[in-house]
C-alpha cells in the first residue's frame, strides 16, 4: 500500500474520531444527565441499543486504525532498515487486526446482553 | 567591542574519543563575521582548526554550522548581533568529518535523488537544438520562484527534528527540490518525482515542525514547499482528479538561428 494511501486513511479515521467522540459525549454527557450516564446499568443498555453499538464498533475501528498507523509512523522514524519495517508493518497490522476483534467481542457480547 | 570569547566544539573521529570545547580569544572588530573570528583563530591561534568556506558573502552554502545553539551561515553572522561569548559547533544530523566540517555526501544523494533539474518527455532534440522556449508566466513563476533560491547550505536538514531520528527521511531540502520541478510548467517528470517522494520515509515524515523554514538563510520556506508537495501527491493519487497540470508550449524564438544548437 502507497504511503499516501495510508496517509489518507490516517487523516480520515483522525476526522471520524473527532466526528464520533463528539457525538458520543454529545448522546452521554450532554442529553443524559452525566451521573446518570455513566452508571454501570445505563452503559450496559447503551451496548444494548443497536445504533449505539453500531457506533461504538464503528469508533473503535476507527482509533484502533488511526492509533496504530501513528505508532507505526514512529516507529519507523525511530529506526530503519527493510527488516524493521516489514515486521513494523505486518506486526501492527497483526496487532490492529488482534485489538478489533477483542473489542468487537466485548461489544457483541453486551449487545447480546452476556456481558451482565 | 573588544574581545570575544570564542568555543568551538572540536572533534576528529580519526583521533579524538568524543567531543570536547576549545576556547579561543579573537580580537573583535566592526562588521566582524563569526567566519572571521574562526578564520583568525584558525590564521592566528591554532592552524588545525578545521573550517569549511568560500565565497563569504552567503552565496556558496560552504560555512552552515550551529552558532550559539541556532544553525547559521558563519559568513553571515555578524557577531554584533550575536554578542561577545559564540559556542560554534558543526551542524546537526550530518556525520562530522573534523571539528566544524561535516560529511554533506548523503545530503547531496538525495537532492541527486529527486532529479533537480528539468525534464521534457518527447523532445530530446529540441533539447539538444533549441529552436524555441517554454514560456513561464509571471504567475507560474510566482508558485515556485522562491524555491529555486536555494544555496545547499543543509541548514535546514541539520534543524529537522525528523531526520535526527530518521536516517533515511529524504529532508526538507530534497522535498522542496521536488516541488520546485512538479510546480514547474516546463517540467514533465512530476509522476517520477511523485513516486519518489510517496514512500515509506518521503515526504510524510515532515510534521510540519517548520524549523526548516526558521533557519533558511535565502528566505526560502521548505516547510511550505514540503505541504504544497503534499497536497500534489494526494491529487495526483485522488480517484476524483480532473486537471491536469498546466504545463507549457514550444514558443519559436523570433531570433531562431541565435538558438540552434551545433
Amino acid at each position: 500500500m502507497r504511503e499516501s494511501t495510508l496517509m489518507q486513511l490516517q487523516y480520515a479515521t483522525g476526522a471520524a474520531a473527532l466526528v464520533l467522540v463528539g457525538l458520543h459525549l454529545l448522546m452521554q454527557g450532554v442529553l443524559v444527565p452525566y451521573g446518570e450516564a455513566v452508571s454501570f446499568q445505563r452503559v450496559l443498555s447503551v451496548y444494548k441499543s443497536g445504533v449505539d453499538a453500531g457506533l461504538l464498533e464503528i469508533l473503535l475501528v476507527v482509533v484502533l486504525a488511526h492509533g496504530f498507523n501513528g505508532l507505526r509512523v514512529i516507529l519507523l522514524e525511530w529506526r530503519q532498515g527493510g527488516a524493521w519495517t516489514r515486521g513494523v508493518n505486518w506486526g501492527l497490522l497483526a496487532a490492529t487486526l488482534v485489538a478489533v476483534a477483542y473489542g468487537t467481542r466485548t461489544v457483541v457480547l453486551a449487545v447480546t446482553g452476556q456481558a451482565s | 567591542m573588544a574581545e570575544l570569547n570564542l568555543r568551538v566544539r572540536r572533534f576528529d573521529p580519526s583521533v579524538d574519543r568524543g567531543p570536547r570545547i576549545q576556547e579561543y580569544t579573537v580580537p573583535a572588530h566592526d562588521g566582524m563575521t563569526v567566519l572571521d573570528a574562526l578564520i583568525y583563530a584558525k590564521d592566528r591561534v591554532d592552524h588545525s582548526l578545521a573550517v569549511r568556506f568560500s565565497c563569504r558573502m552567503a552565496s556558496c552554502g560552504s560555512c552552515g554550522m550551529k552558532i550559539n545553539g541556532r544553525p547559521r551561515l558563519a559568513c553571515e553572522s555578524q557577531v554584533s548581533q550575536l554578542g561577545t561569548d559564540l559556542t560554534v559547533e558543526p551542524m546537526d544530523n550530518f556525520p562530522i568529518v573534523r571539528d566544524l566540517v561535516v560529511d554533506l555526501d548523503g545530503f547531496f544523494e538525495k537532492h541527486s535523488m529527486v532529479a533537480p533539474h528539468l525534464s521534457r518527455k518527447n523532445d530530446g532534440r529540441e533539447q539538444e537544438a533549441p529552436s524555441g522556449e517554454y514560456l513561464v508566466t509571471p504567475e507560474q513563476l510566482d508558485s515556485f520562484v522562491q524555491f529555486t533560491y536555494c544555496i545547499k547550505c543543509g541548514l535546514c536538514n541539520s534543524s529537522c527534528p525528523t531526520g535526527s531520528t530518521d536516517a533515511s527521511f529524504l529532508g526538507p531540502q530534497a522535498l522542496t527540490q521536488a516541488y520546485r520541478y512538479v510546480a514547474d510548467p516546463r517540467d514533465e517528470a512530476g509522476e517520477e518525482r511523485i513516486d519518489l517522494v510517496d514512500e515509506t520515509h518521503g515526504i510524510w515524515r515532515c510534521h510540519f515542525a517548520g524549523t526548516c523554514s526558521a533557519v533558511c538563510p535565502k528566505g526560502v520556506d521548505p516547510a511550505l514547499g514540503i505541504q504544497l508537495m503534499k497536497r500534489h501527491v494526494m491529487a495526483a493519487r485522488s480517484p476524483f482528479r480532473r486537471r491536469k497540470k498546466a504545463g507549457t508550449k514550444l514558443f519559436p524564438n523570433p531570433n531562431g538561428e541565435l538558438l540552434k544548437g551545433p
